[in-house]
């Protein structure tokens, strides 16, 4: 069993009314592996990462998580979302609780932890994002890395097998940005399986073992972050990089 | 009881003569507004979250009730609750309890079109981020998505129910001995209107002050942290 991948995308194709929105999408991530899909923006990128944890229903092809169909009827898409973690670009914490209640919500009522349990796990986590001292603050009363650090903390809270991140730092002042990928990276360490639509590059270089390049709905380049970097094979991928290296 | 709470010398001759009537008008017209609020709001709570969740059959059903009561004025929803439902249903009924029954239909109509926009307000990707940690539609509706909409809607139901308060008036036409279907009783024995109408009028300014007040202190509580 651990030896399938834990994540399969196969043929994946998805219509807004008549746009196409992803193409004929094939994705596989090993246990362990670190992909960051990167790609013009209304490529598709979040999309193709919300089919994972079913946020977004298509229309043909299939996605298995863990050997199960994510589309399939009789899936439990609750139990199967609590063992992905998920953070998005715009943190999207519960405004009407602390940073300690978002993190213990999911583990209270979807995994029916005992809350002072729940409580101490949450507080253990929030240590682990650097947060120990803000654990009673709203998220209104923090900045932008720090929001972002307790939403990790929050998808860490259900012990997932896998973390998916849209755009983390895309929100973010630049000062911010490093404080959210240096947990990102201690993940990664940690041997976490990671999918990160991201435009940080260095982070890629870095981190990923795959990159991932998307234009206009179709993965176009799925190679090895080396050969990525060393050489994009298709010309739109050589352009977008040039632009946001610039930049 | 409401006697104690009046500094009666101050109060005019006419109005301290008649003060057990009045009072008991007063008593009425409370009586209907607690009725038409709490009624009110358990009606439009039901009705808003129906008509916000897009149920099939109930939300079209939901939304033709909001329709019909948004556009028919007060005093004829009194009337047919007097009237018209008692006859077609084959019960009798009295001028309060028709009152009644009239203001929870006639306000829930309102309170549910802001219920619905207060849950329609909530940022999705809150929802999203919710259901992404393995929480259940229910769970993140009840834990997420109403209390973010209650703390946004408190201003305009309370300002329902400043309108409720006032619009307990008409149920005099009916007949119902509330505070200003008393205020005219007295006056057509006495004759003395500017006294009468303005204690009347001042005495729902000083009530729908003090309810706006406490929907103000109650969003200013609620909202601290949004
Ligand atoms: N709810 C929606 N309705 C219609 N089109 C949508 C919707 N959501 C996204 N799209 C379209 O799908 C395409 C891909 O969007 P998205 O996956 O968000 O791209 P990316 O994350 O790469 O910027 C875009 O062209 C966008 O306009
Ligand atoms: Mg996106």
């Amino acid at each position: 069993m651990s030896e399938t991948p834990l994540i399969v995308l196969d043929r994946v194709c998805k219509q807004y009314g008549t746009t196409p929105v992803l193409r004929d999408c094939s994705l596989t991530v090993a246990r362990g592996e670190i992909v960051v899909v990167c790609g013009p923006s209304g490529s598709g990128k979040s999309t193709l990462i919300k089919c994972i944890n079913g946020l977004e229903p298509y229309q043909s092809g299939s996605v298995r998580f863990d050997g199960e169909e994510v589309g399939a009827r009789t899936t439990d898409l609750p139990r199967l979302r609590s063992r992905i973690g998920m953070v998005f670009q715009s943190f999207e914490l519960y405004p009407h609780m602390t940073a300690l209640r978002n993190v213990m919500l999911a583990q209270v009522h979807a995994l029916k932890r005992p809350r002072a349990e729940a409580r101490a796990r949450s507080l253990d986590l929030l240590a682990r994002v650097g947060l120990a001292d803000r654990a009673e603050a709203y998220p209104a009363d923090l900045s932008g890395g720090q929001q972002q650090r307790v939403a990790i903390a929050r998808a860490l809270a259900l012990d997932p097998i896998a973390m998916l991140f849209d755009e983390p730092t895309s929100a973010l002042d630049p000062e911010m940005i490093n404080e959210v990928l240096d947990v990102m990276t201690g993940l990664a360490r940690d041997g976490m399986t990671m999918v990160v639509v991201t435009h940080e590059m260095g982070f890629a270089r870095k981190v990923a073992n795959r990159v991932v390049f998307m234009d206009e709905g179709r993965i176009v380049e799925d190679r090895p972050s080396e050969a990525f970097f060393g050489a994009p094979v298709t010309e739109r991928a050589r352009v977008f990089l040039s632009k946001i290296i610039a930049h | 009881m409401l006697e104690a709470l009046l500094p009666e010398a101050l109060l005019p001759e006419v109005i301290r003569q008649n003060l057990p009537f009045l009072l008991a008008g007063l008593a009425m017209t409370v009586r209907l507004a607690a009725i038409g609020i709490v009624g009110g709001t358990l009606l439009g709570l039901l009705v808003g979250v129906i008509r916000y969740a897009r149920v099939p059959v109930l939300s079209p059903l939901a939304a033709l009730y909001v329709e019909i009561v948004r556009g028919t004025p007060l005093l004829v929803v009194l009337f047919i609750c007097y009237f018209a439902i008692p006859a077609l249903l084959g019960y009798r009924t009295s001028a309060v309890n028709a009152a009644a029954l009239g203001f929870v239909l006639f306000i829930a109509a309102y309170l549910a079109e802001d219920v619905r926009s207060g849950l329609r307000s909530v940022p999705p990707g809150l929802a999203r981020a919710g259901l992404a940690t393995g929480l259940s539609t229910v769970q993140v509706f009840r834990l997420i998505v109403l209390p973010q909409a209650l703390r946004r809607i408190i201003p305009p139901v309370f300002s329902q129910y400043v309108r409720l308060f006032k619009f307990t008036s008409v149920a005099s036409v009916i007949g119902v001995r509330e505070l200003t279907g008393s205020a005219l009783l007295v006056n057509a024995r006495e004759f003395q209107p500017v006294v009468i109408l303005a204690t009347v009028a001042l005495t729902y300014l000083v009530l729908c002050s003090t309810l706006s007040l406490v929907g103000r202190l109650l969003y200013a509580r609620l909202s601290v942290r949004t």
